[in-house]
Formats: C-alpha cells, structure tokens, sequence
C-alpha cells in the first residue's frame, strides 16, 4: 500500500470514465421512475437524496475495494439496504466506536492534533477505524475522488442547464 | 584486534572514493581477518564478534527479509567458507559504499551493552565490514523480489545508528552527499532510520521517529492535493485547510446533485456502450483546455440557480463560496448555443443532445 496516492489507471477504463458510465446509468434510472413534470419541493429533495446516494455509490463502485474509505461506504450502503428490509445493521456501528475509543486513547502522545484527525475521521468514510498514516493516505484519494466526482457532476449539470 | 580494527577503519574510508580495485584487496584482507577474528578466544561479553557469530546462519535470511525492524546481520562461525566464497565481488562497487556505512549490526551490539566505548566501536567497525560483504550477497539475491515499491518513503525512512563520531545526518531526502545513495536504499529490504547526534537510539523511539517521518511525508502529499496549502506551515493549520477542503468537496458534491434533481433533464441519458468506450479515449486526453470557454456565460446561470433555489431551498450560503471556489471551466463553446433546437420532437433533439454530451464529457 506504500504507492503514491496517484493510481495507477488503464487508460481505457479510467476511474473517471467508470463513475460517468457509472452515474449516467443511475440518472436514467431515475429520471425513468419518477414523473419528471412534477416540480413539488418534496420530489425533488426526494430526487435529490437519490442523486446523491447514486453519486456516492457510482464513486465508491469506480474504485471498488481497493481504498479503506470505498470499502466502508460500500458495506455502509449495503447495511443500510439491509435496515431498510427489517435486518439489524447496528453491529457495524458499534465496532467502529470502539475501536475509535481505544485509537483515542493511545494517541494521547500526538498532543494538540488529535482533534483535527478526529475531525478527518469523520469526514472520511471508514476513518474511525484507521491510525493516522492510513488515515492520511486515504484522505488523499477521497480528495482526488471527490474533485473527480464534482467536475463531473457540474459538466452534466451545466450540460442539462444548457439544453433547457 | 585493535590495530586490525584500525586498519580497516582507515582503509573504509579511503574505499568510499576508489575504484574497484581495492575491493580485491579488500577481499583477501576480510578474509584474513575472520580467521583471525574466530581464532580468538570467545568471551562471554556479548559485544565480541564471535558471540554474534553465533547466531545460525538459517536465521540471516529471515532477518533479511523481514521488514520494518532494526535487523542483526550475523553469520554462524561454522560458515566461513561461504563467506569465502561470498567475498568474490572484485567489481562489485556496492559492496565499497556499504564499507563506509555503520550498519544495524553495530548498533545492536551498543544495545545489548551498556553505552557503546570507543574501543568495541573500532572492533565492531572491523565486524561491520564483515557483515557488509554478507548483507551485500544476500542484498543482491533479493533484488530479485519485489522491493517496497515506494521510493520516496524508503528514502526518507533510512534508519542508521549512528557512532558519537559520526556526522549527524538529515532525516530527509536530503542526505550527506558522501555515502548515502537512494540505490543503497532501495536495494535492501527493510527499514533504516538515521539517529541524529545526541538523539536515544532505542528502537522504540526509532520507530516513533520512522512513524513520523511517514506522517510527514503523507502530510507533504496531502499539501500537493489541497490548493493553497503549500504556504501554510505548521500541521495543526495545513489539516485545517485539508479538512475545509474535504468538507467544502462534499459540499459541492451535494449541491450539485440538487441542481440535478431540480434541472428536470429532458434529454435521454440512454447511451449504448459506443459512447462508454469513446469516453475512456477522448476523456484523459486534452480535449478540455480545448473547449474552456471564459466565464462569462455562467455568471448568468448562477443568477438564474440562485433565483430558483432561494425560493425552495435558502441555499444562500452555500452558493458564494462554491461558485467563488469554480476551477473548473465550463466546456461550452458559445456558438454552439445556436446549434441546439427545442422544437417538439424529443427524439432529434435527444439525439443531438446526447452526441454534444459525448463531446464535452
């Protein structure tokens, strides 16, 4: 795991070219279930909800399982889907507080940062359970991830402003 | 044993500026040398090289091998005659840089008595030359397999024990010119960290220090990614600005996807997998600096997001900065405005979109 942040990419199958196949696939499936005439508050903030899940989810997907923070958003949808159907899915959570517990305590030597990695962890999708070096590591992919998410995302936003 | 120890030492650091051929000579002295070293008596002081000898010869390639750890290199006594026959590199030059470098070996003998004098330094100076010809053999069996990839971490986790003499050296990338080389580093497979002069060579505080290093380096990385972070010194503000930055990103990502729920495409975003394999050629390629049109236009847009949104959704605050914070250019050559037609019929104008959506994405 010591590469460079950078990954390594296929140029036919970039990670940018993954989340647009990806993310475009999921928008139609929206726009295709919902009646698109309806401009209710609720609709939309309920598409809303659904376009973002499918941002995440395309990202996370592009990446599969080769980032800490892709896995536990992955699993973090899984278990939430499972929530949905009835099944409990606080067991995840609990690990993950304990282990931020005893990470807090041993990292009383780093002094006046651990709240700033506090921070970082929530931030960062499966941060808690990371010592600072992953956790700096990961945080540096999700930042490349997330500008890549966001470029894309004002491109088609722009494109579908424009085409209005 | 003492003057031997001295000749070695004067004849290390003349090795560090000649050519191969006093590695020859070099050759026959080591061997001279161990026999004369095992011929010795063996003390029970742990810091006589024969007691180090001791250590079976099956456990050197473990040692080797295993990362991250401040390492013995010992051959058994019984092996001298492979350590003859590992003394025939006549050219290999990596074998007189290593010369020079007090290895882990020593430092360990340090450890295991009291605080290092000078004498068992020279005698260990003698055994470090000893074990720099083995460490070279098996160095060079191993470059067979995969190294820890990363150049840039292992350079900055050299870890040397350095003597009281010895110039304090940079922790950096930077090292002192003489010795240090990034090949050296890169050959061997497990960690070194340098001790700096007067600093406690323990292994729990060279670990603490190699942790360190690691998180500095990531942290310079990090600095890199995030816009505007190189001026800032001190970690406590660069992780500010990192977290700012990951959260204003989520941010982003989060408006976006309302401006797409709220924008009612009507387009068709259908598009077969031609359009797939097309992405992934022209996507990385330069096709963006050539669409980058000034930002003029889209000052009239966000007038218009913001009217939409201020009546649904108070998204005031969040607009200035993300809007202020747009790197990216919008990709549309104005002209193309007049391309595009909104009659009625879905299909043709669902098509058209879709080939000018190919081309900017």
């Amino acid at each position: 795991m010591m590469n460079t942040p950078q990954q390594v990419k296929n140029p036919s199958s970039s990670l940018k070219s993954r989340f647009i196949t990806r993310f475009l696939g999921a928008l139609t499936k929206i726009n295709a279930e919902d009646p698109i005439s309806s401009p209710s508050p609720t609709r939309i903030f309920q598409r809303y909800r659904r376009i973002k899940v499918a941002s995440n989810k395309s990202m996370a997907y592009s990446v599969r399982s080769r980032r800490i923070w892709s896995r536990a958003m992955l699993s973090r949808f899984r278990s939430r889907r499972s929530a949905f159907s009835g099944r409990r899915s606080s067991v995840k959570t609990t690990n993950c507080t304990t282990i931020n517990v005893t990470i807090n305590e041993n990292k009383t030597a780093k002094g006046g940062l651990d709240m700033q990695t506090d921070e970082l962890r929530e931030l960062v999708p499966g941060g808690e359970a990371m010592d600072v070096c992953n956790l700096l590591d990961e945080t540096a992919h999700y930042i490349k991830c997330l500008t890549t998410q966001v470029q894309v995302m004002r491109k088609i936003v722009d494109f579908c402003h424009l085409s209005k | 044993m003492e003057s031997n120890a001295g000749a070695t030492e004067t004849r290390s650091n003349v090795t560090v500026s000649d050519g191969g051929e006093v590695a020859a000579f070099e050759s026959l002295q080591f061997t001279d040398e161990i026999h004369r070293l095992i011929s010795a008596p063996a003390t029970d002081n742990a810091s006589s090289f024969t007691a180090l000898l001791e250590l079976p010869a099956t456990q050197v390639v473990e040692l080797l091998h295993s990362p991250e750890s401040v390492k013995l290199i010992v051959a058994s006594a019984p092996n001298v005659e492979d350590f003859k026959g590992s003394f025939h590199f006549p050219s290999n030059t990596g074998l007189i840089k290593k010369d020079a470098r007090f290895s882990v070996f020593s430092g360990e003998g340090n450890n295991k008595n009291d605080k290092s004098n000078s004498p068992e330094m020279t005698s260990k100076n003698s055994s470090a030359n000893l074990e720099k010809a083995v460490k070279s053999e098996p160095a060079e069996t191993a470059s067979s397999l995969p190294l820890v990839s990363d150049p840039t971490v292992e350079n900055r986790n050299i870890k040397r024990k350095d003597r009281e003499k010895k110039v304090k050296g940079s922790t950096k990338k930077s090292k002192p010119a003489t010795n240090e080389s990034l090949e050296d580093a890169e050959k061997l497979p497990y960690v070194h960290v340098r001790a700096r002069r007067g600093q406690a060579t323990d292994s729990h505080s060279l670990a603490e220090r190699a942790r360190r290093e690691k998180i500095n380096a990531r942290m310079k990385l990090l600095q890199e990614l995030v816009p505007g972070c190189n001026k800032i010194s001190g970690t406590a503000l660069v992780l500010d600005e990192i977290i700012n930055h990951v959260q204003s990103l989520q941010r982003q990502v989060e408006f976006l996807s309302m401006s797409l729920a709220a924008v009612n495409p009507r387009i068709d975003f259908n598009l077969d997998s031609s359009f797939t394999s097309e992405s992934g050629s022209t996507m990385d390629g330069g096709n963006f600096p050539s669409l980058v049109t000034p930002l003029m236009w889209p000052d009239v847009q966000v007038n218009g997001y913001r009217q939409q949104f201020q009546h649904q959704w108070h998204f005031d605050t969040l607009k200035q900065p993300i809007w202020g914070r747009e790197e990216v250019c919008n990709n549309y050559v104005t002209p193309e405005n007049s391309l595009l037609s909104y009659d009625s019929s879905a299909n043709s104008a669902a098509t058209l979109h879709a080939n000018q959506l190919k081309m900017e994405l």
